[in-house]
């Protein structure tokens, strides 16, 4: 048993990063690099500003892990101490650097392509390139240097940039940058290879404090209770308890999906569907340093803040450098916004749609059949999304909202339509199978038989049918919840429910690569893990099926 | 035989069934009396309305199936007149039993065999979940499953076919019924452990002393076991008499034909009989003998009135016009003669269950 669902678990995460890998490969393989900044205000504003446009782009490409990207600054720095620096950054010869005085002496502009190479243009007539500026002056500068785009220095820098294929290429201003594409297989690799994180004491580099103690310690939380903490690490409590579900947190192994761009810019993406959303709950805080303060601030998840960025406010807060926390906010997570709908939605879908199965089958060839069956019939027939907006139509006649943000989370209102849309949409395909299963085991044989023993209908049905009926729709419950889950896209975003099933197509239209890919990690681990979760679920329901690894059982 | 008490007594059955629109008559007219203690055994071929028939001793006609005439009168009550779970209650699975032919399927897969001993117990005697458990742990043991009460809890999965069929037959005896109404109790299991059921169905019913109707197409099962056989064909009973009567001095034509058509009987490098053309359609009105097109020795009347029982002997009657004086006399065909010696010389070599 033990060995099997280890085996089953080993699968699981297997075909978890095989779905990854092939998400990431599909959205970083296929998607201009350049669409990702469609939607960015930033990009919008310095577009046209050529130096600092080039750069932002290759940044921003950088981060997403699109390519290497390396300024004539980084280059000069790491070049070792037999280049000069400042020649190095200034790129060009001495000769040159001349010349171009000569010209900027006479009110010309000098500028730069992309091959380094500088011209001097003046209206429509005037344009020259830089060896016709080499012959053209006055300097008596050696021509042969004047020429040159790269001093030696430089060239000694960027050798081995170019040796590990990067482009060189120039701003407008005559730097020089270093840009390397990378392959999709380097980029799978390594967004995969960042994707665990394990926080360790080691974890935390700070310069500017090098007498940072690293150890773990069991010690006590802001509100006495223990928790497991640590310094050194990225996070001051590696396990601690708290009230909320699940109760038990750590902090120790985190997934890395990268940063959210363009839309919630900057952030992770975990931390964009795992944090709580609206506006700050203040409470009563006390800082261990003894300061008690009205705060929104969740000491639970202080990170790391290294010591040239501490505040004298932080300093009177907290005694250590860990001071970098989170907010308390007054709504749940995106994460958490789903599940909340997607169990309620199960609960009435399963709530509707069990008994009404149970009694088509009862009745089977009556009206209370037939009704079910038109109803089953209706379902199918209707698209999901005409259906959301009928529901929608009908709610808004007897005063519940049409959107979700209207009245909030506060308000029970705001909850009714979806949930009651999302669990509506599951019952006709839960109404078919239960009925089916009820009649398929109602012409069985042992049911002949319970008969013969006497035993009256309502007997059978209850003792006998019901229970073989069963074992398949329990085997189906954990992915209906996930089918609830993933599958509210449509409700949420109609109803503009902040939850992770909006953030889906959201993310997709802002081309937020990172995000798509964390949502369908999110997706595809629920599913493995509901499919693995039914089969143990059928074993309590189902004498019969055993998980041992016996003989040729699998 | 005849000052022993009848238990149960059908008058001119009939059956008719709703299938889409049209109307099937499975039983035509059927009277039979079932004497205490006896085992009747009743043979046809499939189709011949074997099941239907015993089917309305205990009101499990499925539900598109009516009985439009007659009566079974069973302990001063009409149990035509019957209808709901209620009325049956304290008759079907308490005074008549049924055991069904595949003991794979007829336990419920998901609940332990002692709860479904138990159940039946509880439900018709009344005793407390204690009490039924005592008792259905006794009824274990009596039927033969070792350690009974250690595999109380255990699934029908863990045990084997024999087994099974007799956690089914402690079900259907655990209320000692009066009848025993057994649906071809042994076609899905394997000849040894056919002849284990066999056998031990006849030991109960010398200890329990119940009525048993045995339901079966093997000729060889019925040998073995019956006292009397009705011979079935389209609905009706064609010949009714003892084993011996039946089997040695036949005298309905399709009686013949069944007994010829045993592949025990055959003799090596002869074909083996077999009975030309198919039974008639139930949805149609049958006029005269419903076997007559099927049967080499037919009369002209055979297809124009329908024959009645001709009485041989006080217990074997057949419903033939060649019984009838005026009929010409017919030699029952040679396969089926000095029957006697030879089934008897295949019985006492305990060959007797191949079927």
């Amino acid at each position: 048993m033990k060995q099997y669902i280890l085996g089953r678990v080993v699968r699981s995460i297997i075909s978890i990063f095989a779905v990854v890998s092939i998400a990431c490969a599909l959205i970083y393989g296929l998607i201009p690099h350049e669409k990702i900044f469609n939607n960015d205000p930033t990009w919008k504003k310095i577009a046209s500003d050529p130096v600092a446009s080039i750069t932002y782009k290759y940044q921003k490409w950088e981060d997403l892990g699109y390519v290497d990207f390396q300024n004539a600054g980084d280059i000069c720095k790491l070049a070792g101490d037999d280049v000069d620096y400042n020649k190095c950054v200034r790129g060009t010869t001495d000769a040159f650097e001349l010349v171009k005085a000569e010209w900027e002496a006479k009110g010309y502009t000098v500028m730069y392509k992309d091959d380094g190479t500088a011209y001097v243009k003046q209206g429509i007539d005037f344009y020259e390139e830089q060896p016709s500026l080499c012959k053209l002056t006055e300097t008596g500068a050696n021509y042969d240097e004047c020429v040159k785009t790269r001093n030696s220095d430089l060239e000694k820098a960027v050798s081995s940039y170019i040796e590990d294929g990067y482009v060189l290429n120039y701003y407008n201003t005559g730097t020089l940058y270093a840009v390397r594409e990378n392959t999709v297989p380097e980029i799978i690799f390594g967004y995969i290879s960042n994707l665990v994180k394990i926080d360790t004491p080691w974890t935390v580099n700070d310069a500017s404090n090098p007498n940072l103690e690293r150890k773990i310690y069991p010690g006590l939380d802001h509100n006495n209770i223990p928790a497991l903490k640590c310094s050194g690490c990225e996070s001051q409590y590696l396990l601690y308890l708290d009230g909320k579900f699940p109760f038990i947190h750590q902090n120790i192994i985190k997934l890395n999906f990268g940063i959210s761009y363009p839309t919630y810019s900057g952030l992770g993406t975990m931390d964009v569907i795992g944090q709580g959303q609206g506006d700050p709950v203040k409470n009563e805080v006390h800082y261990d340093t003894g300061l008690t303060a009205k705060s929104a601030v969740n000491l639970h998840s202080c990170k790391y803040k290294s010591s040239s960025t501490m505040s004298s406010d932080d300093a009177k807060k907290f005694a250590t450098n860990y001071a970098d926390c989170d907010t308390n906010k007054k709504d749940p997570s995106m994460i958490g916004t789903s599940y909340l709908f997607g169990i309620l939605g199960i609960i009435v879908s399963y709530g509707i749609g069990l008994p009404a199965g149970i009694l088509m089958a009862q009745k089977k060839d009556k009206w209370q059949d037939k009704l079910g069956i038109v109803y089953i019939n209706v379902m199918i027939a209707t698209p999901s999304l005409a259906f959301i907006f009928f529901m929608k139509m009908l709610g808004n006649k007897i005063g519940l909202p049409d959107k979700f943000p209207s009245l909030g989370f506060g308000s029970i209102k705001s909850y009714i339509l979806p949930v009651i849309i999302l669990g509506l949409l599951s019952t006709a395909g839960l109404m078919i199978w239960m009925r089916r299963y009820m009649v398929d085991q109602a012409n069985s044989d042992y049911v002949k038989f319970a008969r013969a023993k006497g035993l009256s209908q309502k007997e059978i049905f209850n003792r006998h049918i019901l229970k073989n009926a069963i074992i398949p729709i329990v085997n189906g419950i954990p992915a209906s919840i996930v089918l609830c889950i993933s599958g509210a896209v449509i409700t949420e975003s109609v109803f503009a429910i902040p939850g992770m099933g909006k953030m889906l197509p959201d993310a997709i239209n802002a081309a937020n690569n990172n995000m798509i890919i964390t949502l369908t990690f999110i997706f595809t681990s629920l599913s493995v893990i509901s499919l693995l979760l039914g089969d143990l679920l059928m074993t309590l329901v189902d004498p019969r099926i055993q998980l041992s690894s016996k003989g040729d059982s699998r | 035989m005849e000052d022993k008490k009848v238990v149960l007594s059908a008058r001119d059955i009939e059956v008719k069934f709703q299938v889409r629109s049209r109307v099937l008559t499975a039983i035509r007219n059927i009277s039979l009396d079932i004497y205490d203690g006896e085992t009747v055994a009743i043979v046809g071929e499939s189709g011949s309305g074997k099941s239907v028939f015993t089917k309305t001793f205990t009101g499990m006609l499925e539900t598109n199936g009516t009985i439009s005439n007659g009566s079974v009168m069973f302990e001063g009550q009409d149990l035509t007149k019957l209808k709901t779970d209620k009325d049956w209650e304290g008759i079907r699975g308490a005074k008549i039993s049924t055991v069904f032919q595949d003991p794979m399927t007829s336990l419920n897969p998901v609940r332990t065999i002692g709860y479904q001993i138990a159940e039946v117990i509880m439900k018709h005697q009344g005793k407390s979940a204690q009490e039924a458990k005592e008792m259905a742990i006794k009824l274990m043991e009596e039927v033969g499953i070792p350690n009974a009460a250690s595999r109380y809890d255990e699934y029908p999965f863990q045990y084997s076919g024999g087994m099974r069929q007799r956690i089914v037959i402690a079900i259907a005896l655990a209320c000692r019924p009066k009848i025993l109404i057994c649906d071809e109790p042994t076609t899905a299991l394997d000849v040894t452990i056919q002849a284990q059921i066999l056998e031990f169905i006849k030991s109960l019913l010398k200890e329990y002393g119940f009525t048993t109707v045995y339901i079966t197409h093997d000729l060889c099962v019925v040998a073995n076991v019956a006292d009397k056989v009705a011979v079935m064909y389209a609905g009706q009973i064609v010949e009714y008499g003892t084993v011996e009567e039946v089997f040695y001095e036949p005298k309905h034509p399709y009686t013949w034909a069944l007994l010829s058509s045993l592949p025990q009987l055959g003799t090596k490098g002869e074909d083996l009989y077999a009975i030309t053309g198919t039974p008639p359609s139930l949805y149609d009105q049958i006029i005269g003998d419903a076997f007559a097109p099927r049967n080499p020795y037919a009369m002209q009347i055979d297809f124009e009135e329908e024959p009645p029982f001709f009485q041989i002997t006080p217990t074997h009657k057949a419903k033939t016009w060649l019984l009838d004086p005026r009929a010409p006399k017919v030699e029952p065909p040679k396969a089926i003669q000095n029957l006697h010696e030879r089934l008897s010389a295949m019985v006492s070599k305990g060959g007797g269950y191949h079927g």
